[in-house]
């Protein structure tokens, strides 16, 4: 909208600086005094190794693309299912009471069962490959979305609902033009919390899952083997996707649905 | 002879929730309104307007008693979509602009495509917003926004239009520049209209008769003809007719 538009380099980088400047500071402030700890108090590696330590082991790792790649795509497939297949189910809840009483009390259900518990199961399954990997990841990311998007789609405004039926609209008019644009704001709100949980379940699906790939099995290893500064680079890389999966969808959200966050905008 | 306007018979409304005790909402209600009128019914909070008007629109039905609109059944009138609402808030669609808020009952109602977007434009102008059709909701100020629901209600041209405390959320400079605003339109789509407020100074000003009613159970005390001229202005408002009208309602509603 207004706010993007014809803006000068230089005030692109300004606002730049002010979003970011503040955390940067504090960063370079936590790795200097980080630094000096470990030197002085001589901490050795495998218990805390000092970030320079890691930075080295970064730079010299292999197969460390390899491993994230793994991560994200089973991250990112299982995220897809669930935002394929969780407003379908959120759909059907929304407008028929026989399956919001007869089927949500079962994904409740599902959904209270910790992850970790269902993953060896998955991995018996469905083998040591990708799949269940997918499968955990999809699993924990289904929750938010179908209950993010059902809320939604009932949370038009009443009087809304009763105009469009004294002018004789049909249900699936009436679900098209009022309800889904309603959920839209609910919907990327259950997303962004899916996208970071199916990293979650991407690592938990690996720790559980056998295979010799991904960053969770990296993690695995390098704790096994006190290669810490290791450990630290494959939790860091985790750390920077997470931050990106949500800014990916902060992003798709202002975009599309301007019109939702507007009233956050104002308020600054 | 084919019946005109809006009958009530002896209407009476019992709401009965379950596990709770049943409460009666209306009582006895008899009431003719006329095509082309403005009616308004005052009362305060709790008194059963709304009530009143869910059963005028067909989405209650009357635990005792009848309701014609032109000598048929509710029901009816609801299949010709002759009903346009305004509530208290505008209630727009933030995700659509303007013209396609207003457009939204057009679409509905299957109003010729080729027409759809000219009619909203003069609906627009009616109301002084035809600059505004491309703003989005959140870019208009509270009035300019109810001014738009006015409209949105007129678009597929129903014969009634029913209002819930439309002004009751404005300021109240905003509220008189759209009481005269609202009159302009009203006189020129030719609607019955009928007015839920607790502002019996607003319901003076804008009505042809006042209806005052009163809670536990609701009941129409008294209907009240208004003698004042049209087109109406703000002079009026100090005018001793007025202002012995207002008192008249008030006496009621004080018992």
């Amino acid at each position: 909208m207004a706010a993007g538009a014809r803006r000068t380099p230089a005030e692109v980088l300004r606002d730049l600086w002010e979003q970011y400047g503040p955390p940067l500071h504090f960063l370079v402030l936590v790795v200097v005094l980080w630094e000096v700890a470990a030197w002085a108090l001589r901490i050795p590696d495998w218990l805390l190794p000092p970030p320079h330590r890691v930075a080295r082991r970064f730079l010299e790792a292999r197969n460390l693309w390899l491993h994230t790649r793994v991560t994200l795509s089973e991250a990112l497939a299982g995220f897809a299912l669930s935002a394929l297949v969780g407003p379908l189910v959120a759909a059907g809840i929304a407008n028929f009471k026989f399956l919001e009483r007869g089927v949500f009390p079962y994904i409740v259900l599902a959904n209270a069962v910790p992850i970790v518990a269902i993953a060896p199961l998955l991995t018996v399954w469905l083998g040591y490959g990708i799949a269940p990997k997918i499968a955990v990841a999809m699993i924990i990311t289904f929750f938010p979305i179908v209950t993010n998007t059902a809320r939604g789609l009932t949370s038009a405004d009443y009087r809304i609902i009763r105009m469009m039926h004294s002018l004789n609209a049909s249900g699936f008019e009436i679900f098209r033009k009022i309800q889904v644009p309603t959920a839209l704001p609910y919907i990327f709100a259950g997303f962004k919390i899916s996208l970071s949980l199916s990293l979650i379940g991407a690592v938990v699906g690996e720790f559980y899952g056998g295979g010799d790939k991904g960053l969770g099995y990296l993690i695995t290893v390098t704790a096994a083997q006190f290669d810490t500064p290791l450990l630290f680079v494959a939790v860091g890389i985790l750390a920077v996707s997470g931050v990106g999966f949500f800014q990916v969808t902060a992003l798709f959200e202002r975009r599309l649905i301007y019109w939702a966050t507007q009233d956050v905008a104002e308020q600054r | 002879m084919e019946k005109a306007g809006i009958s009530l018979r002896n209407v009476g409304l019992t709401y009965r929730p379950r596990g709770k005790e049943p409460f009666e909402a209306l009582r006895d209600i008899t009431l003719d309104i006329r095509d082309r009128e403005m009616f308004a019914i005052v009362g305060p909070t709790g008194c059963g307007k709304t009530s009143l008007l869910l059963l005028l629109s067909g989405i209650l039905t009357p635990t005792t008693g009848e309701i014609a609109i032109r000598g048929g059944p509710v029901a009816e009138a609801r299949a010709r979509t002759e009903f346009g609402f305004i509530f208290q808030d505008p209630v727009l669609l933030p995700w659509r602009t303007v013209l396609g808020n207003v457009r939204l009952p057009l679409e509905v109602t299957k109003y010729d495509k080729a027409r759809r977007d000219a009619r909203c434009q003069e609906l627009l102008a009616f109301v002084h917003l035809e600059r505004f059709a491309d703003a989005m909701p959140h870019e208009l100020s509270g009035g300019m926004k109810q001014r738009v629901a006015i409209v949105r209600a007129l678009a597929h041209n129903p014969s009634m239009i029913l209002m819930d405390e439309p002004f009751a959320a404005l300021d109240e400079i905003t509220k008189r520049r759209l009481h005269l605003e609202f009159l302009e339109v009203w006189q020129r789509e030719q609607k019955t209209a009928v007015l839920i407020t607790h502002d019996l100074y607003e319901a003076i000003f804008l009505a042809d008769r006042v209806a005052v009613m009163t809670p536990n159970p609701g009941r129409i005390k008294e209907v009240l003809p208004v003698d004042l001229s049209r087109p109406r202005t703000l002079e009026m408002r100090e005018s001793e007719a007025f202002v012995r009208r207002a008192r008249a309602v008030r006496q009621i509603l004080e018992g």
